[in-house]
């Protein structure tokens, strides 16, 4: 009973802690007495967005488990590893469908990005998606993220970003980030936030920001929340059972909002994720491939309810550096220690059981 | 696209060692960033990366990189780490303490000096790295015990958590 009480505790404060659009944004945005917390949200970094799309291809995917052969630029990505990576059709061209993305690109700085083609590299494996969920950004500069989507919008496209605040207990500090095609998402600048953790039981609190996919009718689009997470390696249970809690507390940051989508370096196989991996209804896209580029761990993961987010399609893959861009081990690991994973979403708003309620409209 | 990212240079034991003690920034960094790319295996370098992580940021970064996947480190490189618990810098004195933490029992017998910094360090993330690290290390002497009752009274949630914590696993 304790316990309960105690987790109920932090759901309420985490749920009135939260949001910078969410349940005050715009909703209610003349309440007055909400405008410090949401001073409080904003003033553990600031939060900075510039303008940036087109997508390409690619992936070893999965429908559900079980890898499939699959059409469209899902099918295309997959060839670069001889020859030409297809550089056409950009974002919902391939499908119709969204391609939501996590990648920890380790070590993410200047020194990086500094290296002769490695930009390139990332800005090619970004156009893949249409909306990518960045952990390990560590930099002392405020260059490296606007430096990156300027690569990837180097061919034309027109992708963007939203950066969150240095986290960490140490003096080593990490940054979120989310990398997305314009031409096909949208963002609620409104909602972004770092996840407030009174408690301290996170080392990096989730980052999270909402989007909607672009459509020609945005009252029926798909609108979701996004929840970036990396978890520190040493207290993994720890941080996957907080998880459930922030999980839980996002599905009821705003009354019309059903749709969560929690990823990101877990630090965790699917076989450890805890409260957060009994949460009812509750899918996580990863299983039985490893994510680590040495492909001896099972770190990265897509989850959201079933229920819920029925736009999920069931296709999923882990973006195989070498196979997919023809590099070697070694340089797969200058790139990153993990590799992308991704997920296919719908463009279009699945009923669930909150899809009677109305979705109002802050997006740019 | 992948023309331009050649291959890392390849090192050896001996010389990754060698440059991130004494080669250049460049060369330093360089050591760093290999290491890290070959996970558990740079455990024989655990000591020099846990100093490296008070160097300049480019090769602190990556050896923090290299120590996060390193796992526990090594019985032989646990009496050097607890020295390092005293450097002067935070970070290398940090990692110093999770990586004593990391070892489990095996690093009991420096359960002391982790008290010490329990007690007297200034720094609230040495204060609850040093609690985390007592109990995983199932710390049983009467300086430890006492040292975590105190901590587990402390006004930081996440200090009062861990010692607590520590309490139950050193009495298991």
């Amino acid at each position: 009973m304790v316990l309960r009480k105690s987790r109920f505790s932090l759901l309420m404060w985490l749920l009135f802690s939260i949001s910078g659009g969410g349940i005050t944004g715009y909703l209610k945005p003349d309440i007055p007495v909400l405008g410090p917390m949401v001073a409080n949200l904003t003033s553990k970094g600031k939060t900075l967005a510039t303008q940036g799309g087109d997508l390409l291809n690619g992936q070893s995917p999965h429908a559900d488990g079980k890898p499939t052969a699959v059409a469209g630029r899902l099918a295309s990505a997959r060839q670069p590893a001889n020859g030409q990576p297809q550089t056409s059709a950009g974002g919902r061209q391939g499908n119709g469908n969204l391609l939501i993305a996590s990648f920890n690109i380790q070590v993410l700085g200047q020194s990086k990005i500094s290296k002769p083609g490695m930009k390139e590299l990332l800005a090619h494996v970004i156009r893949q998606f249409d909306l990518v969920a960045i952990q390990e950004v560590r930099a002392k500069e405020d260059n490296v993220i606007p430096e990156l989507v300027a690569a990837v919008n180097a061919n034309g496209s027109r992708f963007s970003f939203v950066i969150g605040p240095r986290l960490g207990r140490s003096h080593s500090k990490e940054q979120y980030a989310y990398v997305f095609n314009t031409n096909t998402i949208e963002h609620d600048p409104s909602s972004i936030g770092t996840v407030n953790d009174p408690n301290d039981l996170l080392h990096r609190e989730p980052f999270v920001t909402r989007f909607r996919a672009r459509t020609q009718s945005p009252s029926h689009a798909f609108t979701f929340w996004m929840v970036n997470i990396h978890t520190d390696p040493d207290e993994v249970p720890q941080e996957v059972d907080a998880l459930a809690d922030i999980f839980q507390v996002m599905q009821q940051a705003r009354a019309d909002e059903d749709d969560v989508i929690l990823l990101g370096d877990l630090n965790a196989s699917e076989k450890q994720l805890g409260r957060l991996g009994r949460i009812p209804g509750m899918r996580w896209t990863v299983r039985g491939v490893m994510t680590n580029t040495r492909q001896n761990k099972a770190y990265d993961n897509i989850l959201f309810q079933g229920q819920a987010t029925g736009e999920y399609t069931g296709r999923w893959g882990v973006y195989d550096l070498e196979g997919n861009l023809g590099l070697t081990r070694d340089q797969a690991l200058q790139v990153s220690d993990h590799l992308p994973i991704w997920a296919e979403f719908r463009v279009w708003e699945a009923p669930a059981l909150n899809s009677s309620v109305g979705r109002t409209s802050p997006y740019n | 696209m992948t023309e331009k990212l050649g291959e890392s240079q390849k090192m050896n034991s001996a010389e990754m060692l060698q440059k991130l003690k004494q080669g250049s920034v460049q060369e330093r960094t360089e050591a760093a960033e290999a290491l890290a790319r070959i996970g558990t295996d740079a455990a024989f370098a655990v000591t020099e990366l846990a100093e490296a992580c008070g160097d300049q940021p480019a090769v602190s970064e990556w050896a923090i990189a290299a120590l996060e996947e390193l796992g526990p480190p090594p019985t032989s490189a646990l009496s050097a780490l607890a020295e390092l618990t005293g450097s002067n810098n935070t970070l290398t004195t940090y990692w110093a303490i999770t990586l004593l933490g990391r070892a489990g029992p095996e690093a009991v017998s420096h359960q002391e000096i982790l008290a010490d910094m329990l007690e007297t360090s200034d720094d609230m993330s040495l204060k609850q790295k040093a609690a985390w690290s007592l109990g995983r290390i199932h710390a049983d002497s009467a300086r430890a015990m006492t040292a975590l009752k105190q901590a587990a009274l402390s006004g930081n949630a996440r200090l009062s958590r861990l010692s607590r914590q520590s309490l139950q696993q050193s009495q298991t």
